[in-house]
């Protein structure tokens, strides 16, 4: 570089102006203008022709991308299901079809919440984002949801599939949960819900060890257990181990209050909470195998460990994927209490900026994805369970039975009552399917919990700036390793090896002077 | 404007200039301030501060330093052996260890993982010594190629004189070849301490869940403290800075002994 600015002052002069005017463009763009306004503005770039675009981000694997083999053939006796083009394909057609209007999707995904929050915080711009309910909490208070059309509860259009089809029993949770006085359901709406609890080898792992969080500090499985890593979901299951006994207490589960009371006992930030969590993950980080990402669904299938704390949708996806080699996992859900979770489709007024065409293709890209036979492709793709119930339609309670019911000749069979997620009502007749009984502890138990399993559901809502902050803080101290915990004689073997460069460093040195 | 050799260079500047110092220059913007964009040096206090960052800084220099001395001590021999023998065959050789480099790095470690379970048994016993060979495993051929390639060039005439005057072969080795061959250790050196402080994703694929420095900042990061996050990574940078003029110093003695650098 020296060479080729040597000579020509001027040219390297107006280089230099030029890159600088370039670098206080850059840094004036991603620095000081408000995150969501984009690395360079946001360019409305649909600005031109009456297509209208819409940029949708949700999570990884989470839509089906069609596709399908001609056996993969779901069918139903209303009819056959198949993927044959990707559900993104699929909408842009029947928009034009039922709405008269073209749409193209920029359809991109993200891996995890934080990482979809700190993209919106660079200034990527989306319209329709699929965060799961802690986060979407999180852009409900700072403001960034743009809130649902009426329209888009009309019951009378028979294209509302969501609001149409949508279980009625996530449909009361949406409705009952606020942010800043808001409800829920105003602005998000469910895709796809689920449980957390473990998978485990049922050779290895008897059923009464895996219903409890203390699972993960059970000395008979030293070293065998994978647990998630992820801040919110270990801090909760170390609250429900650590508060194992009064949430299975007699009183505790009779109280009238059970539901809110648990709520809260699982959603304990106190200080004293965190630091006794802090401990107690400190004192199991050695028990496990390790915290782990995504390699845990590997590792349960390839028996490296013999019980991993999973969400039910990678769940359910284990045990399938486990089966074809005809190695029988089990699922099971905690006796404290299990973390009820969501991801939901929100507009962000970002991206929506208040354009009704817009808004009006996003709203109809959630119906889409709503429409009994979509979802059912999507929880064929992906494995979670989807939030519709489908209302009139049964073909998601056909799915279900397509799924999971029993032989007509099989033997040991039980009755298993869905009714709280299709009919509102956990005793109704009308939703009741036959199963084999091992079920129970399979993929049914994860896909669609039981009533006693959702009895004990908790939802986990977010944590504010400062508790997110004394919990992250928290979960770093568990992670990292401690400087204090070095013993002295690494310190001193250390101190020699410094010592011992610096000698052969200078010697090396000298030698050299020597030599010339 | 007439067309020099300096117009070519405006590319490269343009580069520099959008992936090398706008992103330094964020990075210490938000290094020094807090969340309400104030000029703060809590974030540089709060690192040295801290038992559980230094923690993670000396745990990732151990991992460092364990995974530069074993490819040393792996890389040297091979390179000198195949350096100085009478192969025909060298260039398929230094292929088989260059070979590696061109499967994608997750599959190896992937594969790694599953041959080290049929070793071990369980891999989650044995979280540091697994971190190191995956490590020394990704990392080898950086030490191996700058180093064969300093010895390839050695003038051989040194140290037959070297012999002529009566030095036997193992004095001839470590007062000719070995110090000759400095250039070469230090940039293999360089390659592959620096990425081992920070190369997580080895950890996180061979289940050692203690964090190194790479994934402390990804954790900042995901808990949105951009601020205390880059403040790590402007401190590793630091320690770069500090290593590279060493061994800088180094090489700049060797440079008129003709060591050639990768």
């Amino acid at each position: 570089m020296r060479n080729i600015f040597g000579k020509s002052r001027g040219l390297r002069k107006s280089i230099l102006r030029g890159t600088a005017a370039f670098v206080l463009l850059t840094l004036l763009f991603g620095v000081l203008l408000p995150p969501d306004a984009g690395f360079f503005g946001a360019v409305n770039a649909d600005a031109a022709g009456d297509e209208i675009v819409l940029r949708v981000c949700n999570w990884e694997e989470y839509i089906d991308l069609g596709g399908w083999e001609e056996d993969e053939v779901i069918d139903l006796e209303s009819g056959d299901i198949i993927g044959e083009n990707s559900l993104v394909e699929d909408f842009e057609a029947w928009f034009e079809e039922n709405y008269g209007k073209k749409v193209r999707v920029e359809y991109s995904t993200f891996g995890t919440n934080e990482d979809l929050y700190n993209m919106l915080t660079i200034g990527d711009v989306y319209d329709l984002v699929c965060p799961s309910e802690y986060m979407i909490m999180k852009l409900m208070a700072e403001d960034r949801v743009q809130p649902l059309s009426e329209g888009f509860f009309d019951q009378e259009n028979e294209l509302n599939y969501y609001t149409n089809g949508v279980s009625p029993y996530i449909r009361s949770i949406f409705e009952t949960h606020e942010q800043n006085g808001v409800s829920w359901d105003k602005c998000a709406a469910g895709f796809m819900w689920g449980v957390t609890g473990f998978v485990y080898n049922p050779e290895v792992v008897s059923e009464e060890e895996a219903s409890t969080w203390k699972l993960m500090e059970n000395r008979d499985f030293y070293r065998q257990i994978t647990v998630k890593d992820n801040v919110r979901d270990t801090y909760f299951a170390a609250v429900g181990a650590l508060k194992s006994e009064l949430l299975t207490s007699e009183d505790f589960v009779s109280d009238p209050d059970y539901a809110m009371r648990l709520q809260d006992e699982m959603n304990d930030t106190s200080q004293e909470m965190i630091d006794r969590a802090q401990d107690y993950l400190q004192g199991i980080k050695d028990n496990l195998y390790s915290f782990e990402t995504d390699s845990g669904k590997a590792d349960m299938i390839t028996g490296k460990v013999v019980a991993n704390y999973q969400w039910s949708g990678d769940a359910v996806y284990t045990m399938d994927q486990a089966e074809e080699d005809d190695y029988y996992l089990n699922f099971a859900v905690p006796e404290e209490s299990t973390n009820i979770y969501f991801d939901g489709w929100v507009m962000l007024k970002a991206g929506i900026s208040e354009d009704p065409r817009k808004q009006e293709a996003a709203e109809a890209f959630i119906n889409f994805l709503s429409r009994p036979d979509n979802a059912i492709r999507n929880m064929y793709y992906i494995g979670y369970t989807s939030t519709i119930s489908g209302g009139e339609d049964g073909r998601i309670l056909e799915y279900l039975d397509w799924c999971y019911g029993a032989e007509e000749d099989e033997e040991d069979t039980v009755e298993y009552p869905v009714g709280y997620f299709f009919g509102g009502d956990p005793e109704d007749e009308d939703y009741v399917i036959t199963v084999p009984e091992e079920q129970l502890h399979r993929q049914l138990l994860a896909q669609y919990p039981s009533g006693d399993v959702i009895r004990r559901a908790s939802i986990m809502v977010y944590f504010d700036q400062d508790e997110s902050e004394v919990i992250n803080r928290m979960w770093i101290r568990v992670r990292c390793f401690n400087i204090k915990n070095v013993p002295l004689a690494v310190w001193i073997v250390l101190l020699l090896l410094v010592i011992a460069g610096v000698i052969l460093y200078l010697r090396h040195r000298r030698m050299k002077e020597q030599n010339y | 404007m007439k067309f020099s050799r300096k117009t070519l260079g405006i590319p490269y500047i343009i580069f520099l200039l959008i992936f090398v110092v706008a992103p330094l220059i964020v990075l210490f913007y938000y290094a020094f301030t807090n969340g309400q964009g104030q000029f703060t040096l809590k974030n540089l206090t709060g690192f040295f501060t801290d038992p559980n960052t230094v923690g993670t800084l000396v745990y990732s220099l151990a991992i460092a330093l364990v995974t530069t001395v074993v490819c040393l001590l792996i890389a040297y021999p091979v390179a000198y052996i195949l350096a100085t023998s009478g192969l025909k065959q060298k260039g398929v050789i230094i292929m088989i260890f260059v070979l590696p480099m061109w499967i994608n790095f997750s599959l190896r470690i992937t594969a790694l993982k599953e041959i080290l379970t049929v070793i071990e048994g369980n891999l989650a016993f044995y979280p540091f010594l697994n971190s190191v060979i995956g490590m020394t495993y990704d990392f080898l051929p950086f030490m191996i190629l700058p180093i064969y390639n300093t010895i390839v060039k050695l003038d051989g005439s040194l140290t037959e004189a070297a012999r002529d005057l009566g030095a036997n072969e193992r004095s001839a080795f470590f007062k000719i070849t070995l110090p000759l061959s400095v250039p070469g250790i230090v940039s293999g050196i360089s390659m592959v301490f620096l990425p081992a402080m920070t190369n997580y994703v080895v950890l996180d694929m061979l289940y050692n869940s203690t964090y190194i420095m790479g994934s402390l900042i990804g954790s900042y990061f995901s808990a949105y403290n951009w601020h205390g996050g880059s403040m790590i990574a402007l401190v590793l940078l630091a320690i770069i800075c500090v290593f590279t003029l060493m061994t800088n110093g180094l090489e700049k003695e060797d440079a008129r002994t003709g060591g050639a650098l990768l």
